[in-house]
């Protein structure tokens, strides 16, 4: 409800703001090109599933630092948490249901983004590389559901991680130790609980971040894949 | 970030429309209605905590997510070696590398293509046979 001088001030300083950094990054030049940038005529609904999985990513970073406030990854806390969360903090029932559902929902237009490159062959020269992060970023989802599945430390988490970790142990040479990594001991404890933790709050959305920057900037370098 | 290298330059000189605001504004549709549907979902399907995990009472049909649901069932059906030897170690080299094979090997045969994109397309209809098995009980 600023009056014109009111006005006046504000888009000044923001223009002063903005010159500060088109000076120094040549930013309204990179802003403008990206702005301006032709999308093809082809492009039609069937390829907005991978900004969709992208949406889902910052809603479960936003959702999974919330949740990480409160809960606590040990065998003793980590159930109790999830009911604390639960019961008694603000929007708490709803920001872990989003986390939950919003997981489900981006694995699936993972999926989905993934078989319509795949049947369009947008993975063909000379996009290799990035069908390549792709197929890395589809695996890391699907690890966030993995390890995220054992926190909560129900009846369901506890036995799926173990039958998960038993198929595991079962690949040949490598399987004792993949499975002896997972669960950093004999059998579901602390020690697994921690290590599952660490994979889903630290080593997995360290390893998205970067790989879907990589995914982006050639997005971005390559333009989309012309039709068949 | 891009200089009018030949990849960018050709969809450029094709027309199409500007990112901004055309196609930003249906991006911006579609990311409204997943934010709503996400929503609509956690508000009146809220994830139950279930039962506290006990490691002496095995509960019955231990099922994972849907995600995982077509590995769990095959493994009911070939040696558990040799499934998990193909998930794991076979199938994920295959897919992050054979766009590197297009030129070389794929695109020598006239019909290279079709049969990569046929199997596949075989093996979704694999994936949801095999999960719809595992949800209908079948061993």
């Amino acid at each position: 409800m600023a009056g014109a001088e009111g006005n006046g001030i504000m888009k000044r300083m923001w223009t002063g703001v903005g010159d500060f950094f088109d000076e120094r990054f040549d930013m309204r030049r990179v802003i403008k090109e990206f702005a301006e940038h032709n999308v093809p005529d082809h492009v039609n609904w069937l390829y907005c599933f991978g900004g969709i999985t992208f949406l889902c990513f910052l809603i479960q970073l936003v959702t999974g630092i919330l949740l990480a406030f409160y809960y606590q990854p040990t065998m003793d806390q980590a159930y109790s948490s999830i009911l604390h969360i639960m019961d008694d903090m603000p929007f708490g029932v709803f920001i872990r249901s989003l986390h939950a559902w919003t997981a489900n929902i981006m694995i699936l237009m993972v999926i989905l983004h993934m078989l319509r490159v795949f049947f369009h062959a947008a993975y063909r020269p000379p996009r290799e590389l990035n069908w390549l992060t792709g197929v890395l970023l589809f695996f890391i989802t699907v690890t966030f559901g993995f390890s995220g599945y054992l926190l909560p430390m129900n009846q369901l988490s506890y036995w799926a991680t173990k039958v998960g970790s038993e198929i595991s142990a079962s690949m040949p040479f490598i399987g004792p130790s993949i499975q002896a990594f997972l669960l950093g001991g004999a059998k579901i404890a602390d020690a697994t609980l921690t290590r599952f933790y660490a994979i889903h709050v630290v080593i997995l959305p360290v390893t998205i971040t970067i790989l879907l920057g990589l995914h982006f900037l050639m997005v971005r370098k390559q333009g989309i894949a012309d039709p068949l | 970030m891009s200089n009018n290298n030949q990849i960018d330059s050709s969809h450029e000189q094709e027309g199409g429309v500007p990112f901004f605001p055309d196609h930003f504004l249906k991006e911006a549709a579609v990311m409204a209605l997943l934010l709503a549907t996400v929503a609509f979902l956690a508000s009146l399907m809220p994830m139950p905590v279930g039962e506290p995990a006990d490691a002496l009472k095995t509960p019955l049909g231990i099922k994972p997510e849907w995600y995982f649901m077509t590995v769990y069932q095959i493994l009911k059906y070939v040696p558990r070696n040799i499934g998990v030897t193909f998930t794991f170690l076979i199938f994920p080299p295959f897919m992050m590398l054979f766009p590197f094979f297009y030129k070389s090997v794929i695109c020598k045969w006239k019909y290279g293509r079709l049969t990569l994109h046929t199997v596949g397309a075989l093996g979704v209809i694999t994936a949801i046979f095999f999960t719809m098995l595992a949800y209908l009980g079948f061993e």
